[in-house]
């Protein structure tokens, strides 16, 4: 190397240039070869000129990129003469400061350029590749993380026990640091016990492994471990520290911040994986693509909820301008790729939504690329059901369905020989059909027939048997009908406060999905005429028929028909209302995505759809009634026989029959009830729509549309995933899938074990899990990484194999006490000299004091508790709550974690937000914490119970000197027995203050929240 | 070994990152009687510059206050009064429906020495406009409330971000140790929509999160213990409890954040004397009682919110944030006004006018406002145009992002001065537009810090208030 360089390289400590190898000439004549001019100059010119220099507008159309173009210059001539130093308008700019804008560039940098332009400006790649080479300022194709991995050989290291603590004394050994010695038995079993499963140990269990240790360490610590490892717990644990990444929340967030009572499933899906070990590839790929793999399957569908556990933007979804709903749509991408990236490949690939990224080897086209795979996933609930559960509940339908059909066979029966005696004239009705649904509204909005309840929201009301329906917003809805819709009639009885309203309708189907329905409207779009409304008109026509003229003096008789041949048509007060029509074939409303509404048009509520009058009673059917039928519907409700008429009618005979048959039908429906399919919050695709680069990341900037793709600069799997633009969303996910979840990836393994490390150590190898980039840390320990990444990929992607390694090392198993050399040589412990204590999180803190108060309920799985009451007044509110009940003393994973309403116990303990995903928490120590566990009404109950419980579990009294009682308290806060000084001071508090007051204090006490 | 790292190993310690100690809290165990100060966290020691300002309060009137009908007087607006908005692009507005232009419903007047135009719907802020500076260029990037909210407090249209509260409380620290950093003070009638998303901390630690103050009932959560406990108990139980963590701490050689833990059950005693005496409004006298409107509706609810600020502020919290306007739904209890903008602005208004220039008169007359910031401000503004169909002028109007009026009343600031244009109607900011970028950079400018250099690194970024964005507003610095 020569002389001059070779002190310039000196004085660039802080700047760009980090290597440049020998083959310069003497006296810097040429500054050149590819791999020079690559190494050197293409990151400086990236840095401070290609930002605007370059890509499809360069500014001042002069590009740098390439050598031709930067020759041939721009609007003001040409840029680059090389050689000659004068007429290069690029030095010109910069040596005046000019160029970059608002920034100088470092004098040796600046050198460095005038030196390469006299020297003939000899280039390299072109155009130039700034992602070639990592620099000082940025990583590039070769960074570390981004390499295929290589198993490396385990260092020979005499003393070390196993392959883990060999890599670690390597380096410990070489800042002349010793090892800890071991942890003590207790402190061993506290340690994996609150890792593995996040609950102190018992102790009985400590006392026997206490036992067997002394015995033989070895087996007592691989049977502990592997005790652990199986219990179901473990999978509580490790889930909560995926949902973490996952940012899972059980509410949308925003403004409205809704609950979603379906997105529990994947909580439970995750916990379920980490227990049966599935492999981790495995784990990834059905996270992404479950649904994809197998769409029938609750549990792959159900694995999607990853990707819409994030918070979403109700409100802006429905936005009336297109413009400002693109700009939601992008921000709803960049949560799903900055997540996917984060979460899986330790990528920050969101932060080149707007601009190549700054420090890592991702281009903007990459990002839409990415984002492309993703461009059929939106959030929803889906309905799932096992094949099996499937055919069941059909076969459940279908029989249910008879038994209905002869009740209203027996009741028609009857009406008919009722009506019959009351009427001389003989009246010729066809027989009368029942409906699945009908509305009285003589007490409550209960549907008579199938029992679902129904809700009025204010001013709407029931009086004098009908349901008011006032201007000022008032409507009701039902629950969920559990029942497949295709064909169908709905049938009201209406009388309007005037005829002059528009808009609003008698009676709406409408989907979960808050955009489909089907309703008898009045007056939408022809002033005083009843129509089939319809999202967006798509079924709407007019019927064109005589104008209502007496709705507002009387009850009308409104019906309308969908069947399944597309045909629509409409009844007044029994006859045909004008001319029925062909629309297309008719929506299908799957059990359970939809509800009635009354009054309201469609949703979301307002004036414009609101209909002001009375209902008197409706009717829904699952089938198009004849005309016929429709008129004997009104005909025998015109002659107005209630239900209880026609039960009282009816002989001891037909009134068991009638019993029996409801009862049977009950028995059915409960049956079905545990077969119904159940709604999961998941990915709900739709047609993706085509994926624009975006100058700037703006919507209203588009310059080309992009193919799903990966990421180039990741070795061992292919970025382009030769699917193309408008590939449909299985074909974009699954290639993702393969990308990501691929054992060549040398991301997917480095990630996920330096994750399970982080929460071994408190720290990781790589102390930022969710980047491996440039701006993230270097690991610690490369090799050791790697080592287990390789061992991860050659034992199935089994992450209990991990466990295992890391928590039978010595490493792990040291002592947590400081030693003075340590402290002087590496305070932070990034070399592992003793294991760091931790302190017990959010969760973990709440579980142990429910544990050792002998309150918590291990109640696994399911539906989550709430620890908060709720109402919905267009947003949902959520207020906090402490309720004493066993409900919510489950462990704090099954917590409802929604958005707005925080816990705040959880929350001083550092808690975090789950809107962003979050792979380490913060540990503080505040005064707030301090308050919550001394005053919190929760921690002084459980203080109480701890007490009783204690003493009830003692024979001791506690007018003697409290022995037993006392024993018992620090078994089971803190795994061992009172010494005799703390015996001493316990007593006499205990006399003083009582044993609840004892116990609030060990609930606060360092001992009991920190683990050694 | 000592048992206990000496300060300047905490220094050390805390300097390299582990944990989050608040280091104002040790020195209390150093035997530092009065209150400490807790230093900020952030590794880019603060101040950048000399802060011109100390601390904030920062008024947030949810929902979206009308710019047209009070601060941005438009004479054009009046002629054109029932006229059609004259521009070939229909209007992309949230809901959809332009009606006709309507003039404002209060009447504007210049006031003060300054000449500044407030309409009557401010009266009482109208006396203290030459404390003013107000922005009438405001942009916005949504017109949709919470994401618009969002980007008002943290500079992003997302959920997770850090909040301008927690930034400070991370940024600048505490001037004392006895009070939270970061305090908020809701509305009455019901918290913002989105709740505690409105003063998160995002992907900071936690204690820089703001802390709920109620201005009635038992102040902050948990302070006491919830059932009623016995004096002596209670002294006996924090004495039992200091000597077992002395014991732990001694087996376990030095360990900083077993002595932190320590010192924060010390503090914690402190803050328990404090918050009373500073939530203790009666201290105040009549006068001010009268001059908050405290004693009278439909005054009485904000202005002791406004009366508890000032308190907190003089005790050292760094930013309070009041909340005028709760969640949205029916009835209205915020600013929306869809509506009716008569009922709806003057109703609002009547609330918060009289305490607010009765902070700005009270700050003053105490020498507060020479380091202190006074914030006012809305997540957009409303149209000139009303939300009716075409041909009507209607009674409400509906969200505008594309020009509105905040102000800032304070240190650093050039008062009784109007920033920046709109159209001549009051719907576009065509003059000096300001982003909540520059909103932000320039809020941290004045209490001392360059917006660039406040940062924290978070998944792959270092993340700031301002993203990548943000330059000073310097047409409003003195």
């Amino acid at each position: 190397m020569s002389l001059w360089l070779f002190g310039l390289l000196m004085s660039l400590a802080t700047t760009t240039l980090l290597a440049i190898e020998s083959g310069i000439d003497q006296g810097g004549a040429e500054l050149g070869g590819v791999d020079q001019f690559d190494r050197t100059i293409a990151p400086l010119l990236a840095k401070h000129c290609l930002g605007c220099h370059s890509g499809d507008q360069p500014q001042g159309e002069l590009d740098l990129s390439s050598r031709a173009r930067a020759i041939r210059g721009g609007e003001s001539g040409a840029a680059l003469v090389p050689g000659d130093l004068k007429h290069s308008l690029l030095w010109d700019k910069i040596e005046s400061g000019e160029m970059p804008p608002e920034k100088d560039i470092p004098e040796p940098e600046r050198d460095l350029l005038r030196r390469w332009i006299e020297s003939g400006a000899a280039w390299g790649s072109d155009p130039i590749d700034p992602f070639r080479y990592s620099s000082d300022a940025r990583a590039g194709n070769d960074w570390w993380s981004l390499q295929p991995i290589k198993r490396p050989p385990i260092p020979n290291q005499p003393t070390a026990a196993t392959a883990i603590d060999a890599f670690v004394q390597q380096r410990l050994q070489n800042a002349g640091l010793p090892p800890s010695p071991s942890a003590t038995p207790r402190e061993i079993i506290r340690r994996i016990s609150f890792d593995l499963l996040g609950l102190p140990p018992e102790p009985s269990a400590v006392t026997e492994f206490q036992i067997q240790y002394e015995r033989d360490r070895e087996s007592a610590i691989t049977d502990l471990v592997e005790r652990m490892l199986a219990s179901k717990h473990y999978g509580e644990r490790w889930a909560r520290h995926w949902l973490d990444v996952a940012r899972f929340g059980e509410s949308q967030g925003y403004e409205r911040d809704h609950l979603r009572n379906d997105s529990w499933h994947y909580r439970d899906w995750v916990i379920d994986a980490f227990n049966r070990d599935m492999p981790y590839d495995q784990f990834v790929r059905l996270q992404l693509a479950g649904d994809v793999i197998d769409d029938q399957a609750p549990q792959t569908i159900t694995a999607t909820g990853f990707l819409v556990a994030g918070p979403w933007d109700a409100v802006g979804q429905s936005l009336a301008s297109p413009v400002m709903k693109a700009v939601v749509r992008q921000d709803e991408m960049e949560d799903y790729v900055g997540t996917i990236g984060q979460a899986f490949l330790g990528l920050t690939i969101n932060c080149a939504r707007c601009h190549d990224h700054k420090f890592d080897p991702i281009t903007q086209e990459e990002y839409y690329r990415v984002a492309a795979a993703l461009a059929g996933v939106h959030h929803g609930s889906r309905q799932v059901s096992s094949a099996e559960n499937r055919r069941r509940v059909k076969e459940l339908a279908d029989q249910i369905r008879e038994q209905q059909d002869a009740v209203a066979a027996l009741d028609a029966t009857v009406r008919d020989q009722l009506i019959a005696r009351r009427s001389d004239s003989e009246i010729d009705l066809p027989p009368r059909i029942a409906p699945i649904a009908r509305w009285e509204f003589r007490d409550d909005l209960n549907d008579t027939i199938g029992g679902v309840p129904a809700t009025a929201h204010a001013p709407a009301r029931i009086a004098d048997g009908r349901l008011i329906l006032d201007s000022g917003g008032g409507i009701a809805r039902t629950e969920s009908l559990d029942i497949d819709l295709r064909e169908k009639t709905l049938e009201a009885w209406v009388k309007l406060d005037n005829l002059q309203q528009t808009g609003g309708a008698a009676m709406s189907i409408h989907g979960d999905d808050g955009r489909t329905f089907d309703a008898i409207v009045y007056a939408e779009r022809e002033s005083q005429q009843w129509m089939a409304g319809s999202d967006l008109f798509k079924r709407t026509q007019s019927f064109s028929a005589p104008a209502e003229t007496q709705a507002d003096q009387q009850f009308v008789h409104v019906a309308i028909t969908w069947a399944a041949d597309g045909s629509i048509t409409g009844y007044r007060n029994g006859e045909p209302y004008g001319v029925a029509y062909q629309a297309e074939s008719p929506l299908h409303f799957e059990a359970g995505t939809w509800y009635v509404m009354f009054g309201l048009r469609c949703q979301p509520a307002g004036p414009e759809r609101q209909l002001s009058g009375l209902l008197e009673t409706a009717q829904l059917y699952d089938r198009a009634l004849s005309p016929d039928q429709v008129k004997a519907s009104y005909v025998q409700e015109q002659l107005s026989l209630t239900h209880d008429q026609i039960i009282a009618a009816m002989t001891s005979a037909q009134l068991a029959q009638r019993e029996s048959l409801l009862a049977s039908i009950e028995h059915l429906q409960s049956e079905r009830q545990r077969h119904r399919p159940y709604t999961v919050y998941a990915v709900k695709p739709k047609p993706p729509e085509p994926t624009h680069l975006l100058a700037r990341g703006n919507p209203g900037q588009p310059i080309r549309a992009v193919a799903p793709g990966g990421i180039a600069a990741v070795t061992g799997v292919k970025a382009d995933f030769a699917v193309g633009q408008d590939a449909n969303d299985a074909d974009r996910r699954g290639a993702l899938a393969d990308w990501i979840a691929n054992d060549q990836n040398p991301l997917l393994s480095r990630v996920i074990v330096n994750r399970i490390w982080h929460h071994h150590f408190g720290s990781g190898l790589v102390n930022t899990p969710n980047d491996f980039g440039f701006s993230g840390g270097h690991p610690s320990h490369p090799e050791l990484l790697d080592y287990l990444a390789a061992e991860l990929v050659d034992n199935g992607f089994r992450l209990k194999h991990i466990h295992r390694l890391i928590v039978t090392s010595e490493t792990y198993l040291q002592s947590s006490r400081p030693r003075e050399d340590g402290l002087a040589i590496d305070g932070d412990n990034r070399l592992l000299w003793r294991k760091s204590p931790q302190r017990l999180d959010a969760e973990t803190l709440r579980d142990t004091i429910l544990a050792v108060s002998g309150e918590l309920n291990r109640q696994f799985g399911g539906p989550p508790y709430r620890d908060f009451t709720t109402f919905v007044s267009n947003s949902q509110f959520y207020e906090m709550v402490d309720i004493d009940s066993p409900d919510v003393y489950r462990r704090t994973l099954y917590r409802t974690w929604i958005r707005s309403g925080r816990n705040h116990m959880l929350d001083v303990f550092d808690c975090p937000d789950p809107s962003t995903t979050a792979p380490k928490r913060s540990v503080t120590t505040t005064p707030l914490q301090a308050l919550t566990l001394m005053n919190n009404s929760f921690v002084l109950r459980m203080a109480d119970r701890f007490a009783s419980r204690v003493q009830w579990e003692s024979d001791d009294q506690i007018t003697e000197p409290p022995g037993a009682v006392l024993e018992r308290i620090y078994r089971l806060a803190y795994g061992r027995s009172p010494a005799d000084d703390e015996r001493a001071t316990a007593t006499e508090f205990i006399e003083s203050h009582g044993l609840s007051a004892y116990c609030r204090v060990i609930l606060n006490s360092n001992e009991f929240i920190y683990v050694d | 070994m000592s048992t206990e790292p000496s300060r300047r190993d905490i220094l050390r310690f805390s300097a390299q990152g582990i944990g989050a100690i608040a280091l104002g809290e040790l020195l209390v165990r150093d035997g530092v009687a009065q209150a400490g100060s807790v230093a900020p966290q952030a590794t880019d020691p603060w101040p950048h510059h000399p802060a011109i300002a100390k601390r904030v309060i920062h008024i947030v009137l949810c929902g979206g206050l009308s710019q047209v009908d009070s601060f941005d007087y438009k004479p054009e607006l009046e002629k054109r009064h029932g006229k059609s908005l004259s521009s070939d692009k229909k209007p992309d507005v949230f809901f959809g429906k332009v009606g006709l232009l309507r003039k404002s419903d209060w009447k504007f007047q210049q006031r003060g020495e300054s000449g500044l135009w407030v309409s009557d719907l401010f009266p009482h802020l109208g006396r203290v406009a030459d404390e003013l500076t107000v922005i009438r260029s405001m942009v916005a990037e949504t017109a949709n409330h919470t994401p618009a909210t969002f980007q008002q407090g943290t500079g992003f249209r997302l959920n997770g971000f850090p909040t301008v509260g927690s930034w400070l409380s991370f940024g600048m620290g505490c001037e004392t140790d006895e009070l939270p950093a970061y305090v908020v003070i809701p509305d009455a009638r019901g918290v913002p929509a989105g709740g505690s998303i409105n003063w998160s901390n995002g992907f900071l630690p936690a204690r820089h999160q703001g802390v709920t103050v109620q201005s009635s009932g038992t102040p902050i959560q948990d302070i006491f213990p919830s059932q009623e406990l016995n004096p002596q108990t209670e002294q006996a139980s924090r004495d039992l409890l200091t000597r077992m963590n002395r014991r732990h701490l001694q087996q376990r050689g030095a360990n900083d954040l077993l002595s932190a833990r320590i010192s924060s059950y010390e503090l914690s005693r402190r803050m328990q004397r404090v918050v009373p005496e500073v939530t203790e409004l009666a201290a105040e006298t009549a006068a001010t009682h009268t001059l908050y409107g405290t004693d009278a509706e439909p005054t009485a609810s904000f202005g002791r919110s406004c009366l508890l600020a000032r308190r907190m502020l003089e005790r050292g919290v760094r930013y309070v944030q009041l909340f005028s306007g709760g969640a949205f739904g029916s009835p209205r209890i915020n600013w929306d006004g869809h509506e009716n903008m008569i009922q709806n602005h003057g109703r609002e208004a009547a609330r918060i006018d009289q305490p607010i220039a009765a902070l700005l008169t009270d700050l003053r007359q105490r020498g507060m406002l020479d380091d202190t910031l006074v914030l006012f401000t809305s997540e957009f503004g409303r149209t000139p145009f009303t939300q009716s169909a075409a041909d009507v002028v209607g009674p409400g109007r509906d969200h505008n992002e594309k020009g509105f009026s905040v102000w800032m009343a304070g240190a650093g600031l050039r008062p009784g001065m109007a920033y920046g244009q709109t159209d001549e109607i009051g719907w576009q900011s065509v003059e000096n537009p300001v982003e909540w970028y520059d909103f932000h950079a320039t809020l941290l400018h004045l209490l001392g810090m360059d917006h660039t250099r406040l940062t924290y690194y978070h998944n792959g970024i270092q993340r700031r208030l301002t993203n990548v964005h943000g330059k000073l507003i310097d047409g409003i610095l003195a």
